[in-house]
């Protein structure tokens, strides 16, 4: 019984494990001479030893990525004592598949800090920590199967990202991370008094009871069918803002910008999918009525709106950016659409969970390989933001350019890249469901969405640099280096071979009843 | 007092936390909105819990309020980083980042 609770929920523990182990190396640990502070002092216990920390960080969400795929083979059901933990935490496949893409996308985002943040100075250890504690709470916030336990797992994951965006102490990085706390805490307000509605109409915090509560109220006109409705909107608006979809969205380029380019990373994966995967339980099992699903008096049509206007206006903003790493924000929103199309589509098709499942998995590694591959385009001084400063890199340095490529493909959707089946299966089950109109709207984004990562492409094979423009350099970093390595196994693996990933999305489901 | 009244006293508080954060341009001013607005959840919590009997909306407001004071100290923190940096918590001055 303690064994298969232990064993069960043993990603999120062994990150939880790590995080504190970290702070202590952090703290106890001897400040590395050669990594000191700007200003030439050793400004914390951690300094200067970004790398060693960022591969140990690394390491405890590989290891919880290795468990959650332990836990898959043992099968969730399998483990009988995982009852005792609903419906705080329902542990089952669909959980499990989302830990192990949050403890890619982490491992991923702390390998890329362990070169980034020692290249750029901004030496500070607590960076590992934190994304091992909003690791921990994102994976709680894909398991939470209770409102408080969703409240309280989604702040854990939140806090620790406003704080990784404000990590870089230069305006522009403050004023991100104030920018997005401000609207982060916003939403969630807006989604707590939803929740509290939700709770007054229902007198039940667990999901699965406010979906039979709400089953119960049907069709009456009363105020507990209004209480629900409020709550609806509260809810999904506080959703939106989180996974940044149109129009909820001001504050994702701001944000991807001003943050060091790993938290960028971090955010646009880890979030995003947690996200997703709180999305679709809550609106699947509190909101999974006939009549809230239907398309004439459900979420239905709201979130077809917003998935269509996520797509479309990213997708036009994005070709308009001059810098690459707001190019690529534009680019995560846009992919929000995409997996929003499939949300839509859980309505009427059983695949459309699996497709969500699987296409975050692809975009997990192809935006962190994104990132990566910007990372390492460049240096102390000459980091690489704009499409000028990439001109030309295929001839200075050919391996940056290539990995670069091999992820914008992916992220455009072209095969035989991961991303080409993520969208392939998202479009299918949207087929599935009968969405014709959004699957139209979507292949149509597709192809828009591909003119601005080829441009980057254009930029890096075809393009000579200005004269006299400051070229920028790429860094050597065997951790960028080896976090590029793994996400290009990935991207090429899923995308050669993505049946057996896709068979075990499919039957990764929230249950609903 | 009626469960109404109560409703209508927390819907009050929370439009008046939505109309702050709009509406305010101070950083700070933003941040007691929202504080505002959790407090109206708040008092939802534990009137839905009064009417209904049980203490699950008591134990919620109890986490909501932890959940909101760690919130704004976080918040309060980048709040100094940004005054520490540019002398002014104004939202509307803070546009380095654009486009």
């Amino acid at each position: 019984m303690t064994f298969d609770v232990v064993y069960g929920l043993s990603p999120l523990l062994v990150v939880a494990l790590g995080a504190l182990l970290l702070m202590l190396a952090e703290a106890f640990g001897k400040p590395n001479p050669q990594g000191l502070a700007p200003t030439g002092e050793v400004s914390d216990a951690g300094a200067g030893r970004a790398g060693e920390l960022g591969m140990g960080a690394a390491v405890v969400l590989f290891v919880g990525a290795a468990l959650s795929l332990g836990v898959w083979l043992a099968g969730p059901d399998n483990l009988v004592g995982l009852e005792l933990t609903r419906p705080y935490l329902i542990w089952d496949r669909f959980t499990v598949f989302v830990c192990f893409t949050l403890c890619l996308g982490g491992g991923l985002s702390c390998l890329l800090a362990g070169g980034y943040l020692t290249e750029h100075e901004i030496d500070r250890a607590e960076f590992f920590p934190l994304v091992l504690f909003s690791t921990v709470g994102a994976m709680a916030l894909a398991a939470a199967g209770e409102l408080l336990t969703l409240f309280v797992a989604l702040e854990t994951m939140s806090l620790g990202v406003y704080a990784l965006v404000g990590l870089r102490r230069t305006p522009r990085s403050s004023e991100a991370a104030l920018k997005y706390f401000l609207l982060g805490s916003f939403a969630a307000a807006l989604m707590l008094f939803g929740a509290a509605l939700l709770y007054g109409a229902t007198g039940r915090t667990d999901l699965a009871g406010i979906g039979q509560a709400i089953a119960a109220i049907g069709q009456g006109e009363g105020p507990g069918a209004a209480q629900v409705l409020i709550a609806l909107v509260l809810v999904v608006v506080g959703l939106a803002f989180k996974v940044s979809a149109v129009p909820f969205h001001m504050w994702t380029p701001d944000a991807y910008e001003g943050a060091p380019t790993p938290a960028t990373s971090y955010m646009a994966v880890a979030v995003k999918t947690a996200a997703f995967a709180v999305m679709v339980r809550v609106l699947l099992i509190a909101f999974g009525d006939e009549r809230l699903t239907s398309w004439a008096s459900g979420w239905p049509p709201v979130l077809a709106t917003l998935a269509v206007a996520s797509m479309t206006v990213a997708n036009l903003v994005a070709g308009r950016q001059s810098s690459v790493k707001r190019m690529l924000a534009y680019s995560s929103i846009a992919h929000a659409g995409y997996a929003l199309v499939a949300v839509v589509a859980t309505i009427r098709s059983p695949a459309a969970e699996g497709s969500i499942l699987f296409y975050l998995l692809t975009y997990t590694v192809s935006t962190a390989g994104a990132f990566g591959a910007l990372i390492l385009c460049g240096s102390r001084g000459k980091e690489a933001v704009s499409y000028e400063d990439l001109a030309g890199i295929a001839k200075r340095h050919p391996a940056a350019a290539m990995a670069f490529s091999l992820f914008l493909l992916s992220l455009a959707g072209v095969p035989p890249t991961a991303g080409f089946f993520g969208k392939l299966y998202v479009f299918q089950a949207a087929i599935d469901a009968e969405l014709y109109v959004l699957t139209v709207v979507g292949l149509l984004n597709s192809l828009v969405g591909a003119y601005y990562y080829l441009r980057v492409i254009v930029f890096m094979y075809m393009r000579e640099p200005a004269p006299g423009a400051t070229l920028a350099v790429p860094m050597r970093s065997g951790y960028v280096a080896s976090a590029l390595v793994i996400a290009a196994v990935l991207v090429i693996a899923l995308g050669v071979l993505p049946n057996v990933t896709l068979e075990w999305a499919a039957i990764a489901t929230v249950g609903r009843s | 007092m009626p469960l109404t009244s109560v409703l209508l006293l927390s819907m009050a508080l929370f439009c008046i936390g939505v109309f702050g954060v709009l509406s305010r341009r101070n950083a700070i001013g933003i941040l007691l909105g929202v504080e505002l607005m959790a407090n109206a959840v708040n008092i939802n919590l534990v009137a839905f819990s009064r009417f209904q009997g049980g203490v699950v909306g008591q134990v919620f407001a109890v986490f909501a309020i932890a959940l909101t004071v760690a919130e704004v100290v976080v918040g309060l923190a980048l709040v100094i980083l940004l005054y520490r940096s540019r002398k002014d918590v104004r939202v509307d001055e803070a546009n380095a980042l654009s486009g």
